[in-house]
Formats: C-alpha cells, structure tokens, sequence
C-alpha cells in the first residue's frame, strides 16, 4: 500500500507544469469559495449581532398563552410576577440582564389626525445595561428618570405623517386589561429610523411604568434576556428550560434565531447565493479535471499497458488513477485555503469598504472570516469532485487492451 | 517431447486481426492472418529464439503464449494450464505469477527507481516487504546493477534499463521469461550483453527464456532457433545439437 500511494504521489508530479496549472485551478476555486464564505460569514455575524444589539436580545421568555393572545388586550396573556422570572434567569451563568417589555397597539392623536401605531414599553436603564441602541434620527432616548411629562420615541414615519417634531405633544389610546379605552398624553423626546420604512410608520416607544399606566396593568408582554456571547444561546436555553418550567405561570423560550425573521431571509438568501457558487466551483474543477486527467491516461497508455501485462488486476489501475485524482485534490485544497487565508488576512488589513447596504447611510467594512468549517467543506468539495473527475479515465485505462496498449506511440 | 514435461504448447494457433473498411477494400479481404496454424512447443528450462523479418508474427505470438492476447482458433498451454478457456482475471493471475516480460523499450515506470521497479512484480503479488528487499537484491546482483538500484531509469543508459527489466522479469522466479525484442533499441555491444545475460541466468537459474529477434548475430550461440516467415513455422532448428525443423 505504502508503495503504490508512492507510486501515485510521484504521478502526480512527473508532469510538474500540469500539476501546477491543476493545482492553481483547484486552488483557485477553494480559495474563491473561502473569500466569498468568509465575507458572508462575516455579513452573517454582523447581522447577527445588531439583530440581537438592536432590542432583539438572545432571548425572550412568553407566557404559552402569549402566542394565541387578544391584540388589542395583550396584557391579558402577559407575565403576572415577572419580577419574580425575571430574578431567576438573573440567578443564571452568562446572563448579563433581563430587560421587561410590552409589546401593545393602539391609536395616537395630535389633535387633527389620528394612527395606529405599534408600541413597545421599555426600561431603558435595562435596554442600555444590555447596549440595546435605538437609531434615534434626532432628539434624545428615553430618560430612566422622567420629569412629569411621559416621554415617547416615535418613528420617522409616524412624525411625519402627524407632522410632529421633537418636543411636540401626543395622546395615545389603548385598550385597558378590563376592556376599557384608556388613555395618555406624552411628549415626543426622539425620532427613531429604524431602517425599515414598515417599522417607522407605526414605531412607537414609552417607558413600561407610561405603559402599564395605559394598560392599567402590572405584566409585561415578555423579558428579553442578554447574554455575554451569542455562542452560549443554546446552553443557557438548555439551563434556564427547566427553572421555567417550576414556575406558577407556563412560560415559553425563545431564541434569538426563532424571532429573527430577517436575519433568517437574509441568511437563507445568501446561503443559496453561496451554494450556487459551490456547485459552479464543483463542475468547473470536476470538467476541466476530466479533460486533465484523460490527456495525462492517454500519455501513459504503454505504462498501463506494461503495469497490465505484468498481471496488475484491472482495479488497481482505477485505483492508482483514482488515488492520484484524490492526492492532486488534497493538495489543491491545501494550496487554496492557505492562499484564501492569506488573500483573506491581506483584505482585511486593508481597510477596503464596501457600499452601504440597503436602509444604512455608513460604508460596510470589508471582512473575511476564517471560519474552519468553510474550509473544511471547501477542501472536501473539490477533492470529492477530482476524484469523481477521475472515474471516466481511471475506468477507461483500466479497459485498455493490453497488446494495443504497449504498441502505442 | 513428452507432453508432461512441457512448458508451453502451442497447438495449431491462428491469429486474424480484423481490417478496417478502407484496408479491406485494398487488399481484397476482410482479415489479415498474423499466424497461421502454428504449433510449437516448449521445454522448461529451454532457451529459444523466434527469428524472422518485421510483420513475420514474432510479436503476436510472444503475446499470445503470454496471455496478452487469445488465439483466433487453436490453444495455447502455458505451464500445464489451457489459456484459451481462462477468464481475464485468471489470465492476468497468470501473467502476475508465472510469466515475466521484458519488452523492446524496456517499459520502466519513470517515476520508480530501478529497485522499485524491480519491485513491482513482487508488489502486485502481495509479497511481505522483507522477502521483497531480499529478492530484489538478488534479482539486481543477478544483473550486475546493485549500484544503481536507486536510479531512476532517465539517469540510466539503453543497456542498464534493459538489465533492469531482466531484473524485473525474474524477480518473481517465473515458470517463463517472454522478451519481445529486447535488443533493437541497443547498439550491438550492449545487445550481445544483454544475449549473454539471459543465456546465463538460463543456465544457472534454468529459467525458461522465449525471445524475439531480427538480428541474425545474436542468434550465434541460441540453442534453439524458430524462424518464422509470413506467420508459418519456416524452420525450429537447434544449431548446438540438431533440428526439430
């Protein structure tokens, strides 16, 4: 054995201009694929984390009965001692905050005209412990502290179409636990972009003390909990799962990736956008292989020839071509993910940027994540695809005819 | 000869080989006749040379007896066993364990060393690697080539290649050495050596040689000569002891 992968090492050299064309080809599409993935990977992470830095957090904790709730009386499937949750999570390894929210709806009035908007209560000194930012457009966040007047953040949109400004006054009105219609004057304190034209016609934000005044209520729709890393989502799931499950009240885990509908499209898009570049690599190294390895079989036709009349069997030969085909994938992989890590290194202290993407005004830095399983899928396509490349030949050679194989010229 | 002590025998052979259209419609016939009923056969321990011009049948019938090939009609016995009825896997078995081969452009895998290819066969026969380190030894010591066996064959001369695929050819100890011209890319020195290499080691190994040649000066001390002439047997003479012919 140790003498016929010799055997096929030597092959793969002995016709080195060939060998190093193969090499680069392959390579080249390993270290493409790298670049690509790893500039993805690093969109990916980036999306990731301001998905969660955004208010998404890493995870949520409902009521069961959330998910079939009233929207116009939210509260009523809300969080009854959320306190009491809330300090258990905290209790929790790698949990740096719970935050307390309302998710409500209801309709806002400047005295002229009115909308519906989509509200959230927050704590900002939670949010801002847990680096929740809000896109504020102008004017200030919610103070943790307010004065006498209940203060808003309103969207772009919503500003617009009331043709209010920072300072301006507002009424709201929702629907109270009881069924009753409640409500509140506030004071717009800022304007929020949150780069989805949608979120900023109906954005709406007040503290939860202002909400719960609306609501006439003490729940809380959900409490969004921040971790130290994104790594440790599926542990601290695993760990928070049954002290849940001892509460009074049935409560329901959710992961960031669960609730991020967005990041999901995206990641998917790009994902399918990555594969068609994979498949495009796979039959580019696997056809110009075929072409490669055939001329390399016809070459050595007296060899096999010779190799066949001393008594090789017929499967050692699609073996040794095989083995070859194999080998010259190993070390194309090996050449392109080194120089698809370099290449990748080189970009990234180059401070290239990319255009801003759709929604964002700021330039995106230009970032290649070394990911090792990228690289790991990446060799694995192209070796798998030689040594496919290398059936055709390899069958072919074994089916030479001995006498007319050692008469070849 | 009695038919037990044999080693080959060759019972009235043909081989045709097909011709295309265009070649057909030349010569008037579909087929063209390498052999032609030949019988010959082929005591172990014999030393014979197959004589005859280009396009006589000298190759076919070295591959036929070899198992390269298969005769269009006749049989072919080859240590006892009929080729004509082998399966391919048992021919190439028997190619593998019986048979060595030494070819007119000495065939060395280029990437190999000398030893290594010398090595090959024993390779392919599943040899453990100490008795291969031994027998390669020998099969080079044989040849005089000890001291190139890390060479690789573009760094050996004409005459050295082909002492390495004598080599190569014995390693193994075949029941039969088949060489198909093997001195026509040497100059006549080297040639007459390589002749006298395998007359020695027929003589001290009683290896079966069966060679082919055109050249009438390396016949001078064959002990049996077969001349063939447009795929006949013409004469089967044995110059140091009498004729067959």
């Amino acid at each position: 054995m140790g003498k016929f992968l010799l055997l096929a090492f030597r092959n793969v050299f002995r016709n080195r201009r060939r060998t190093l064309m193969t090499l680069l080809m392959v390579g080249g599409g390993v270290a493409g694929l790298l670049l690509v993935g790893g500039f993805f990977a690093f969109m990916f992470r980036g999306l990731r984390e301001s998905t969660i830095n955004n208010g998404l957090g890493h995870l949520q904790i409902f009521t069961a009965e959330h998910f079939n709730r009233d929207e116009v009386r939210v509260l009523d499937t809300g969080i009854d001692n959320w306190r009491q949750v809330a300090a258990t999570v905290k209790t929790g390894g790698h949990v740096r905050g719970v935050a307390p929210r309302i998710e409500f709806y209801g309709m806002l009035s400047n005295g002229v005209k009115s909308s519906v908007f989509m509200g959230s209560a927050v704590d900002p000194e939670a949010e801002t412990s847990l680096g929740f930012s809000t896109r504020l457009a102008s004017g200030r966040d919610l103070s943790s502290k307010p004065g006498g007047e209940v203060e808003a953040l309103i969207g772009a949109g919503v500003a617009r179409s009331m043709n209010v400004k920072v300072g301006d006054g507002l009424t709201l009105l929702a629907v109270t636990s009881d069924g009753a219609l409640n409500g509140i004057d506030v004071q717009i304190v800022g304007i929020v972009k949150t780069g989805f034209k949608e979120m900023d016609d109906r954005y709406l934000r007040i503290t939860l003390p202002s909400a719960q005044r609306l609501l006439q209520s003490d729940r809380v729709t959900n409490l969004v909990v921040g971790l130290d890393k994104t790594e440790n989502t599926d542990m601290v799931a695993a760990q928070l799962a049954p002290q849940l499950g001892g509460l009074p009240q049935k409560m329901v885990l959710k992961k960031w990736i669960d609730l991020a509908a967005y990041y999901k499209q995206v990641h998917t898009l790009f994902s399918a956008i990555f594969i068609f570049l994979g498949v495009i690599v796979f039959f580019m190294v696997l056809m110009s292989s075929v072409n490669t390895l055939l001329m390399a079989m016809f070459e050595r036709t007296r060899e096999i020839g010779t190799m066949l009349a001393m008594g090789t069997p017929r499967i050692w030969i699609v073996a040794l071509f095989m083995l070859e085909a194999t080998l010259t994938g190993i070390l194309g992989a090996i050449v392109g993910v080194v120089g698809g890590n370099l290449l990748g290194a080189l970009l990234n202290v180059s401070g290239l940027h990319m255009p801003p993407p759709p929604g964002n005004t700021v330039d995106m830095p230009f970032r290649v994540l070394h990911e090792p399983g990228l690289m790991i899928g990446a060799s694995i396509l192209v070796i798998v695809s030689l040594a496919l490349a290398s059936i055709l030949p390899a069958i072919r050679a074994s089916r030479l005819e001995i006498a007319e194989a050692l008469a070849h010229v | 000869m009695d038919e037990h002590q044999e080693l080959v025998n060759v019972k009235a052979v043909c081989r045709r080989f097909s011709l295309d259209d265009g070649q057909a419609r030349h010569v008037g016939h579909s087929f063209v006749n390498a052999l032609d009923h030949i019988s010959l056969r082929v005591a172990p321990g014999e030393f014979l040379a197959i004589s005859g011009p280009s396009g006589s049948g000298k190759s076919t019938l070295l591959n036929l007896i070899g198992c390269i090939d298969k005769p269009s009609e006749g049989s072919i016995h080859v240590d006892g066993v009929d080729t004509s009825t082998l399966k391919p896997a048992s021919m190439s078995a028997l190619r593998r364990e019986r048979i060595g081969f030494v070819f007119q452009t000495f065939n060395l895998i280029p990437v190999f060393t000398a030893e290594e290819n010398v090595e090959y066969p024993l390779l392919i026969q599943g040899v453990g690697a100490r008795e291969r380190r031994k027998r390669v030894a020998e099969a080079l010591e044989s040849v005089g080539l000890s001291a190139r066996s890390h060479s690789r064959p573009d760094l050996l001369s004409g005459g050295e290649r082909q002492r390495v695929a004598v080599a190569r050819a014995i390693v193994h100890r075949p029941a039969l050495v088949l060489a198909d011209e093997p001195t026509a890319n040497l100059d006549t020195k080297n040639a007459t050596q390589l002749i006298g290499l395998m007359r020695d080691l027929n003589l001290r190994l009683g290896l079966t040689f069966i060679f082919s040649t055109h050249d009438a000066r390396l016949l001078e001390h064959t002990p049996r000569i077969v001349r063939l002439c447009d795929g006949q047997i013409e004469s089967d003479t044995h110059p140091e002891g009498g004729s067959n012919g």
